[in-house]
């Protein structure tokens, strides 16, 4: 059982990390009720019209093209730090990797996801 | 970790295939397209050829996590000539109603591909990724003709589902994998013969249970498939019903039958249950659909019921039983579906009400619709009789409740599947006019006529491949 010792006590420490800190700024801080205290976002910018609003769709497929290169590049790191060792055919797996991937990102392009309509 | 690549040309085959359409699809314009189809076809003929061509290779890859034996390439061949009907035989219907091309057919490829990954799984990893790549794929065929509530409805409802289900099945292998230390099928075995095991293990089997089920529509995780089937193009639904739930099934067994053989006695009283439920839910509840499309969608829970009392046996021929029943079941299931899409394609309706007088309008559909309906129930001389009859005999000591429980349910499902049958020979039809069958669909509904009843008459040979194949399974 004692293994799971160090488990517990970072655990924890882990609690008394939040717990203290928001205790001791609950204590200390400076309280003053104005309206910018009591906006949505303190300190960015001004909130506009309501959360219900509606936005353009095509944002999502952004976050998706976004996401292509973003596993891509997860997976570019190690195969460029054992580059050496995976030889060859890590380089001919990787290209077929990113074959793969470029195929996505021109199927975006042709379908028109990258043009802002 | 060395790839053997002659184990796994057919999947190299058709990964290449679903990529080669991807990419001449964005090459040739968009008018051109229609012919993808036709590539997608012969491309998946090819890898057919291929997988029975490599019937004889056997063995283990990547260190165990991929396992070819004759049980796998039996269900990759069930697979792949399913992929191939649907390609085939809704090809009209596509052209009509789906459109798409390009990514209808690479979808689908890309969805076989995960079938067939899934069916050779060795290990919890591989298993997972081919159960998503085809569960991932089928969520975006599902919801194809975006232009449509229903279809769009069916889809988020299969993608919810769908994820709550791969979360339970997650789970459970974690916990298997928690309890035994390891994640291959082959040493999950050993260390439950070694004397692993307990709680926790067999809580991750009713979590796998539960995924899986999913999968297979067993009742009580069936609560998807009438919406699903019902609001999907009429051709993935055929796929659906058939690729999918075959290769559910095979990996059902490898996983149950052939890994957790130890634990047996926890988990063979829990699927024999939800047998038993699946035949009363999926018949009973089957009786009074008037939507063509949501009888059948019934009809293949209780399919699914009947298949699972060969997992119940957990023997040789109660796997047999299942593979024979999943192959015919393929044939019986693409011939109806196919009926419904090419009558579909007239009518413009799938209630059984506008099926009056098929029998005037369209002799042969009626007819194969009448077969496969009547294979489906368990009728003597149709492949379904023989079917049922392998996958009882194998639990007819032990579990006698369940074979009579299957015995009057399969006399319950002769009443909603001869209710459709009076319609379409008894009723006149409203417009006498015949109905045209396209060339493909025309050959489509004589394979699986001819499959039906060949298999029903002769099933010696089909049954001698599935007995070496389920014992290939048990001496490893």
């Amino acid at each position: 059982m004692s293994e799971w010792v160090g488990v517990a006590l970072f655990i924890m420490a882990g609690l008394a990390f939040g717990v203290v800190g928001i205790g001791v700024s609950f204590l200390v801080h400076p309280r003053s009720k104005n309206r910018y205290k009591l906006e949505t976002y303190e300190c960015g910018i001004p909130v506009e019209g309501s959360a219900w609003g509606r936005f353009k769709a095509q944002y999502f497929t952004f976050a998706l093209i976004f996401v292509i290169f973003d596993v891509e590049v997860i997976y570019l790191y190690p195969w460029a730090v054992s580059f050496v060792q995976l030889g060859l055919a890590g380089l001919v797996k990787m290209f077929i990797f990113i074959f793969i991937l470029v195929l996505g990102l021109w199927y975006a392009w042709k379908e028109g996801a990258l043009e802002w309509k | 970790m060395n790839i053997d690549f002659s184990l796994i040309t057919t999947e190299i085959a058709l990964a290449i295939l679903g990529l080669a359409i991807f990419t001449l699809g964005l090459i040739i314009p968009r008018s051109a397209r229609k012919g993808l189809g036709n590539i997608a076809l012969l491309g998946l003929i090819i890898v057919l050829g291929i997988a029975v061509y490599s019937w004889p290779n056997q063995g283990e890859t990547l260190g165990g996590m991929y396992i070819v034996d004759h049980f796998s390439s039996f269900f990759k061949i069930v697979g792949l000539v399913a992929a191939i009907l649907v390609v085939f035989g809704f090809r009209r219907y596509v052209a009509a109603n789906v459109g798409n091309y390009l990514e209808y057919y690479s979808t689908i490829v890309f969805a076989t591909l995960g079938m067939i990954v899934m069916i050779s799984a060795g290990d919890f990893i591989t298993l997972y990724l081919g159960l998503e790549l085809m569960t991932i794929s089928f969520i975006v065929l599902v919801a194809f003709r975006s232009f449509d509530v229903k279809s769009l409805e069916a889809g988020i409802k299969y993608l919810l589902l769908a994820g709550m289900s791969s979360a339970v099945l997650l789970y459970g292998l974690s916990l298997v994998y928690g309890a035994t230390g390891t994640i291959l099928f082959a040493e999950v075995a050993q260390s439950i013969i070694d004397g692993s095991g307990g709680l926790l293990l067999i809580i991750g089997l009713v979590m796998l249970i539960a995924g899986l089920g999913f999968k297979v529509s067993a009742a009580p995780f069936h609560m998807w498939s009438p919406d699903v089937y019902e609001g999907a193009p009429t051709s993935v639904t055929a796929f659906l019903a058939t690729g999918s739930k075959a290769a559910s099934f095979a990996i059902l067994i490898r996983v149950f039958v052939g890994s957790l053989t130890g634990i047996q006695e926890h988990w063979v009283m829990l699927v024999a249950v939800l047998a038993a439920l699946s035949m009363l839910i999926g018949n009973l509840i089957a009786i009074p659909q008037t939507n063509i499309k949501r009888m059948l969608a019934y009809s293949s829970v209780a399919q699914a019921g009947y298949i699972m009392v060969g997992i119940v046996a957990a023997s040789q021929s109660g796997v047999k039983g299942v593979m024979f029943y999943s192959f015919i079941y393929v044939f019986a299931t693409m011939g109806a579906f196919t009926v419904v899409a090419a009558v579909y394609n007239k009518i413009k309706s799938d209630e059984i009400a506008d099926y009056a007088g098929l029998a005037q309008r369209a002799p042969l559909a009626a007819t194969v619709l009448l077969v496969c309906m009547l294979s489906m129930a368990g009728i003597p001389l149709l492949a379904g009789f023989v079917g049922k009859f392998y996958l009882f005999m194998a639990i007819v000591d032990g579990y006698m409740w369940l074979v009579l429980l299957g015995l009057i349910m399969s006399m319950v499902s002769v009443y909603y599947y001869l209710r459709v049958v009076l319609v379409m020979f008894r009723d006149d039809p409203v417009d006498p006019t015949p109905l045209k069958m396209e060339t493909s669909v025309t050959i489509t509904l004589l394979i699986a006529l001819g499959v039906t009843v060949f298999l029903g008459i002769y099933p010696g040979p089909l049954s001698e491949i599935a007995n070496t194949a389920a014992q290939s399974f048990f001496t490893p």
